[in-house]
């Protein structure tokens, strides 16, 4: 058990241990943000949270959102590029928001560009977070096959603990 | 997409029930202690006149029910098989208490409380109804780095409770060398 206590005291030399939480325009992930504030950063008394907060919000590139080139693609180039630029700006100023009214300053916000499965996982090497959280759309089997699922994906190749936050299914 | 605007908390960060499962693999431990210094901290050495739980750390050990490893003899054979079905209970009922002992080492170690619940049964959907019980708001579990194939074949604990658990799962993966 020696490599723990060679991490504890690493940490405790080095600062923050890093915690970074992938945010796109869905619902789910601006809740896995809200729990992540919620539980890890509230306003304790005396002691602050333990974590160092970047939160990525994974612009996805213009052709991907177009998919294949027709005769009217390059017209409408412009018009999607500069959508998903307010969409993520979008994004940022209601993470921001968020963070604010949990009171919690020393938070760092990135827009990349990109696929968000391949924009979490270099996030998470270029901080050296300890932590990734994402939210999941909670799609059963097929459309994870379909769709892929960002949540999956970063379960298995980020080099860190994930954290995959749900919204509770309306049960009751 | 409104926002619930939830009521700050007074006092210090909620109260989180934190439940780890663990088994005899080296990942569970090594999930359990990652949790223990992320979520848990500040118990370390630390200001003993602040006893404030952060939370309520839950330690479930799924254990296998006993189907699982009696291959059923047809015939007379059957006779045989009781005492060898209490053994085998036995072994298997210490093993789970050498689990769970080591795992509660592992917590007083880091002067963190903790109860431990042993289930019986097949371990990813226990674990996910043992979570779902207890109200859980983190469920933590290690996870071997299986590749992707071999996932498929011998099934993952950590995936399954990915896709099914109804609260936030946290999956800590083991260290890669060089850290």
């Amino acid at each position: 058990m020696a490599a723990e206590a060679e991490d504890a005291a690493a940490a405790s030399v080095v600062g923050k241990s890093v915690m970074v939480v992938g945010i796109d325009d869905s619902e789910h992930s601006f809740y896995a943000l809200q729990w992540t504030l919620l539980h890890f950063f509230s306003p304790a008394a005396g002691s602050s949270s333990p974590f160092k907060l970047v939160v990525v919000s994974a612009k996805p590139t213009p052709t991907s959102v177009i998919g294949l080139a027709g005769p009217g693609a390059a017209d409408v180039l412009p018009f999607v590029e500069s959508d998903l630029r307010k969409i993520s700006l979008r994004v940022i100023e209601k993470a921001k928001e968020m963070c604010t009214s949990h009171s919690v300053a020393d938070v760092e916000f990135e827009v990349v560009e990109g696929d968000a499965r391949n924009v979490l996982c270099e996030a998470v090497e270029k901080h050296h977070a300890e932590i990734l959280v994402v939210g999941s759309h909670g799609y059963g089997a097929i459309k994870r096959a379909v769709l892929g699922s960002v949540s999956d994906y970063c379960a298995h190749h980020a080099h860190c603990t994930v954290m995959i936050v749900k919204k509770p299914k309306p049960k009751h | 997409m409104e926002e619930s605007k939830e009521p700050v908390a007074t006092e210090c960060r909620e109260k989180m029930t934190v439940v780890v499962a663990v088994d005899e693999s080296e990942g569970s431990l090594y999930a359990l202690s990652w949790a223990l210094d992320n979520l848990f901290p500040a118990a370390v050495g630390g200001a003993p006149n602040k006893p404030q739980p952060l939370g309520r750390l839950v330690l479930v050990h799924a254990q296998q029910p006993l189907q699982h490893l009696i291959m059923h003899p047809v015939g007379p054979a059957a006779y045989a098989t009781s005492s060898v079905i209490d053994s085998v209970k036995k072994a298997q009922d210490q093993n789970s208490r050498d689990v769970v002992e080591r795992a509660k080492g592992i917590c007083r170690r880091r002067l963190v409380e903790a109860e431990a619940v042993i289930v019986i049964g097949d371990p990813k959907e226990t674990i996910c109804q043992a979570a779902e019980q207890m109200q859980t708001d983190l469920l933590v579990v290690g996870s071997r780095g299986l590749s992707k194939i071999r996932r498929a074949i011998l099934g993952s604990v950590s995936d399954y409770c990915a896709h099914h658990a109804n609260c936030p799962v946290l999956i800590v993966k083991p260290p890669k060398g060089g850290h």
